[in-house]
């Protein structure tokens, strides 16, 4: 009879994973796969929470699911670009049809997203439940995703080079292309997401800068999902921005949170997992979870503690 | 290969004999839970929509989770109780954090929603990887609460499905007042001394019942689809409150039987998935084919409308042409007509042949087919009063824009081309009884009264010609 | 045809809000430097004007021009104040980084914000005395606060003509004087002016010209003809009933003609 909690060596948990070269590499490409992914979904998140589509991240994330199976059965590999087609394709049309339920139908909002958004995850569980086991999609996988396996997928050889692994090396592009979009269209996002009739008036198409986004939110689900599977990035997208905006008002500073963040989750996931042996994104959810509880308490900016002691004082300023 | 497929057809035909037949016992069982189940979520669902509550339901359905771990941790085996209270407890705390999240902080509620639900969720996927690496883990399976497994119902699960739905069933028809208010118009529901938060957790509690008992056959991830689809489908059939419940719970009880047969059919192929997707086609089917909300009669209603109104601009163009020729003649050419109204040739000999066949005209072909433009057209009795009547709304309601309205002379024509299709007879009275029955619009032509459409056409032409 | 190009031209605009007319045949024509009121009573349509006007809320039928030209590209010389209401004042922003969006369109768009818009920015501050106040995240001002960061933002765009949506609402005395007066000192550089504005008390002290609007223009013009008593009857007094009634079912009509596209 096993404890629940094991007891907690500490030298096992924390110094055996980086001890022989053979055990750092392997571990360094875990942790290294969390911190990016959570990297990328905080960036990209902090708008998405920004411009309240929290729930249509959720959705686009579940909807995706059937792209990838098709894209899968039909080009039988899970080479990036098929796959990443068909999850950009099944992601815009589930939110063509929440968009068309919405507006041609009596049907409210939250309904048409609920409705669209399971129908094609059951559609995609379906499909991917009928390839059989010898495939690299399992149902686990996209449940809680197979971070621990990223030192296993192959690596991808430039002439006869080996630059990376594929996992690890599509998320790195997809971290990439997220920070350079960020700082390239800041300006753009920030209008669009804060003041549409100011965009309006600025002359920026406030449709495209969405689609961009969406398009972009996409992406980084494509790219993460492998690893934290379909429901767990929701979590990443979410935390890093809601924790951080407990201590920051501004955006700039939000984004930046992104970055110790992510170091801090997936190191903590790791140990977490290792600890315990369970799944390591799960873990890792569990840390940004302990992290929003600690910042919801002893935040500067609407934490309980700071409510507690200086309501007063807000009082006062809302007055004047 | 073709025995296999001989072989196959038989399989199917003796496995369906096997499910609607109901001899198995397991069939039995599966069968009255499914049914259970789509009643309690059905109904349940009904409330959980039309609240705008959806993405609620969801993020319940994901926050039990961790219960169901803890339960069976708790209990080391796979007790029923112990999960129920677990989910229960883990299901309430979700929905008491969003409130509080809600209260104390700025995160906004979709955030809200999305935090708890992945939160809880992770927790749950993390005891539950831990409870597999356990001895007694084994026996648990996490696919089982994830996507349903229904082959492992076992009877405890079905009287724990049907207690929840008979008590979901009690209590909404009991409280049905109280929840209908609560649920249309709160502040009213609070001015009448509800206890309306009080009401509101109450429903939370049936909900997670609903959710918690239903986890065993579609599991956590699909619970919300068996919520939000079969109300919604339901909410384009009706819009009365008590009918929406009964179709949503019968939509359920459907989606079950029909998404567990189908699943008994293959080996390897998950309910859950299935009795979602079945709902999902049911909507569908509902969404385009139902006889009065259908978007397919919908579409084909509009059509007629449509058509009708191209039927009377054609009218109204042929009398502008007769008017125009200072109602000397009684024929009008087609090239003429359509140049009027701004369409192509053949489109202007499909509607002439529309107005002959509602017998509006009648059609004066010419004998050389080369020229189209130079058959005639001629109305009807009928056609003519149809034609004056057009007009007339036409003219009148120019008339009552300039008058009364204010509306400057430039502007009104194209409000009169749309109105002049809607207008009713009681409202043309009223009109001409405000501008005191006029005779010319604003742009000085004669309004067709109401003798010109008595006295027919040919007695006006001959009037009008006369010395 | 006028030599110099009006800053706003209005023709024959018609709106309606799920199947209900809001507005009707709006004609108008606004001419360059004045300081001109939006009046009528509550549902009259006058936010409905403003925001179509810039492009957010679709028209059924008719166009506007801004300084003679048509769509998109001309609301670049528009500075907007939205209503209060409609803004998340939860965004992460401060103050002064509203007040630089103001500069965005100036900065060009794939550049830096230079030290240039900050000084400007600070400027516009500084006019609307708020300086103190730059780094606070804008939930955490007071009404009237906000409603001045938003000015100072309409003045960092330094735009030709301002559409205001009732930037008086929710605003104490003194902030409204010193609006008030910030706006008079924009008309003298020769900018224009409309704003909304629901206080009849003061309406005539104000503004240079008064548009009545109920659904319909009722009246556009000076102050001294338009602000009577029988115009403002009309504008305040029932409506036109068989008017409303088939303006609604001919809205009905469209929203199915509508939904066949």
């Amino acid at each position: 009879m096993t404890e629940f909690f094991p007891p907690l060596d500490f030298s096992d948990t924390f110094w055996a994973p980086w001890a022989t070269q053979k055990d750092f590499a392997w571990n360094a490409q875990i942790v290294g796969m969390g911190i990016m992914v959570s990297l990328s979904c905080g960036l990209i998140g902090s708008f998405i929470v920004a411009r309240k589509l929290a729930l249509m991240g959720d959705a686009i994330s579940h909807g995706i699911l059937p792209g990838l199976a098709i894209a899968f059965i039909t080009t039988q590999s899970n080479a990036l670009f098929p796959m990443f087609i068909g999850a950009c394709g099944a992601g815009l049309l589930c939110s063509f049809c929440i968009e068309w339920l919405h507006k041609k139908t009596p049907l409210k909002m939250d309904a048409a997203l609920g409705l669209t958004f399971t129908s094609f995850f059951a559609l995609g569980v379906l499909l991917i439940t009928q390839m059989g086991n010898n495939t690299h999609i399992d149902p686990e996988c996209l449940l809680y995703g197979e971070i621990g396996f990223t030192p296993l997928a192959e690596s991808i050889y430039w002439g006869s080079v080996e630059i990376g692994s594929r996992p690890l090396l599509s998320i790195g592009l997809v971290t990439l292309v997220i920070i350079l979009t960020i700082t390239v269209f800041y300006k753009q996002l920030m209008v669009t997401s804060f003041d549409q009739t100011l965009s309006v008036s600025l002359g920026l198409s406030v449709r495209t800068i969405h689609y961009g986004l969406m398009l972009v939110l996409a992406i980084t689900i494509v790219a993460s999902f492998e690893s934290v599977g379909v429901i767990l990035v929701i979590a990443m997208l979410i935390f890093p921005s809601t924790t951080a905006s407990f201590f920051f008002t501004r955006m700039p500073a939000i984004l930046l949170c992104s970055f110790p963040l992510s170091i801090f989750y997936s190191f903590g996931g790791f140990f977490l997992a290792r600890w315990l042996d369970c799944s390591i994104a799960g873990s890792m959810v569990v840390v940004a979870m302990v992290c929003f509880g600690i910042a919801w308490l002893l935040g500067t900016e609407n934490g309980i503690l700071t409510n507690l002691f200086f309501r007063k004082r807000t009082i006062l300023d809302h007055s004047n | 290969m073709e025995a296999a497929q001989v072989n196959d057809e038989v399989n199917l035909i003796s496995k369906t004999y096997r499910f609607f037949s109901f001899a198995d016992y397991s069939v039995q069982v599966v069968v009255l839970g499914v049914i259970f189940m789509g009643m309690g979520c059905g109904l349940m669902g009904g409330f959980v929509v039309t609240r705008k509550l959806s993405l609620f339901g969801d993020t319940l359905s994901h926050a039990v989770l961790p219960g169901v771990a803890v339960g069976f941790l708790w209990s080391q085996s796979k007790n029923s109780i112990s999960i129920i209270v677990g989910a229960m407890i883990a299901g309430f705390l979700g929905v008491f954090l969003i409130s509080l999240l809600k209260k104390t902080t700025k995160v906004s509620l979709d955030s809200a929603l999305g935090l708890v639900l992945s939160g809880f969720y992770a927790l749950g996927i993390c005891l539950l990887t831990r409870i597999q690496k356990m001895e007694f883990g084994n026996q648990s399976g996490i696919d089982r609460y994830l996507f349903g497994q229904i082959t492992g119902l076992s009877n405890q699960d079905v009287w724990a499905m049907g207690i929840s739905c008979i008590l979901i069933v009690l209590i909404t028809t009991i409280f049905y007042k109280e929840l209908l208010v609560t649920g249309f118009d709160q502040g009213f529901a609070r001015s009448i001394g509800l206890p309306v938060d009080l009401i509101q957790y109450f429903l939370w509690m049936l909900l997670a019942f609903s959710v918690i008992t239903s986890l065993q056959v579609v599991g956590v991830l699909l619970v919300s689809a068996l919520l939000i689809i079969p109300a919604a489908t339901a909410s384009i059939i009706t819009q009365k409150m008590r009918s929406l419940l009964l179709w949503s719970a019968l939509l359920g009880m459907v989606a079950g039987v029909i998404g567990s047969y189908l699943s008994f059919l293959g080996s390897q192929l998950p309910t859950g998935p299935l009795i979602a997707l079945t709902s999902t086609l049911l909507f569908i089917l509902v969404l385009f084919l139902h006889p009065e909300n259908g978007l397919l009669f919908k579409g084909l209603r509009l059509r007629g409308k449509e058509r009708k109104i191209a039927l009377e601009n054609t009218l109204k163009a042929v009398y502008q042409e007769l008017e125009w020729n200072k109602f000397s003649r009684d024929t009008v050419r087609l090239g003429n007509l359509a140049k009027r109204r701004r369409i192509s040739m053949p489109e202007m000999y499909q509607e002439a042949i529309h107005l002959v066949n509602k017998d509006f005209a009648f059609l004066l072909p010419v004998k050389d087919k080369t020229l189209p433009s130079e058959n005639t057209l001629s109305l009807s009795p009928t056609g003519w009063s149809e034609a004056c009547r057009i007009v007339r709304n036409h003219r009148l309601w120019e008339l009552y824009l300039t008058n009364e309205v204010q509306y400057a002379a430039d502007h009104v024509h194209e409000d009169a081309e749309k109105i002049e299709h809607v207008l009713g007879d009681e409202t043309v009275r009223k009109i001409e009884r405000i501008l005191s029955n006029p005779r010319t619009d604003p742009h000085g032509k004669l309004i067709p009264s109401q003798q010109d459409i008595e006295q027919g056409y040919i007695d006006k032409m001959i009037a009008k010609n006369l010395p | 045809m006028s030599k110099t190009l009006l800053p706003l031209e209005v023709h024959d605009l018609t709106v309606s809000y799920n199947r209900k007319p809001v507005l009707y045949g709006i004609d108008l024509e606004i001419e360059e430097g004045g300081l001109i009121g939006i009046i009528g009573p509550n549902g009259a349509g006058k936010s409905t004007l403003i925001k179509t006007i810039m492009g957010i809320v679709p028209a059924n039928g008719g166009w506007v021009k801004i300084f003679g030209q048509k769509g998109k590209n001309s609301y670049r010389r528009v500075g907007y104040v939205p209503q209060r209401e409609s803004v998340d004042w939860d965004f992460p922003v401060s103050v002064l980084d509203v007040v630089l969006m103001g500069r965005y369109g100036h900065a060009g768009w794939l550049k830096r914000i230079s030290k240039k818009d900050r000084i400007i920015a600070h400027e516009c501050l500084e006019k609307v005395n708020m300086s103190l106040f730059a780094d606070r995240q804008i939930g955490k001002l007071s009404g009237g606060q906000q409603q001045r960061v938003f000015l100072a933002r309409a003045l960092a765009q330094e735009s030709d003509l301002y559409l205001m949506d009732e930037p008086f609402a929710g605003v104490d005395a003194v902030t409204e004087n010193a609006i008030i007066e910030l706006l008079r000192e924009l008309k003298q550089k020769g900018k224009t002016l409309i704003i909304v504005h629901h206080d009849l008390s003061n309406a005539k002290e104000y503004f240079d010209q008064i548009i009545l609007l109920n659904m319909r223009l009722i009246a556009y013009g000076d102050v001294d003809k338009t602000f009577n008593k029988d115009l403002l009857q009309k504008t305040y007094g029932g409506r036109l009933t068989v008017f409303t009634e088939i303006a609604d079912q001919s809205a009905k009509n469209e929203h199915v003609e509508h939904e066949s596209k």
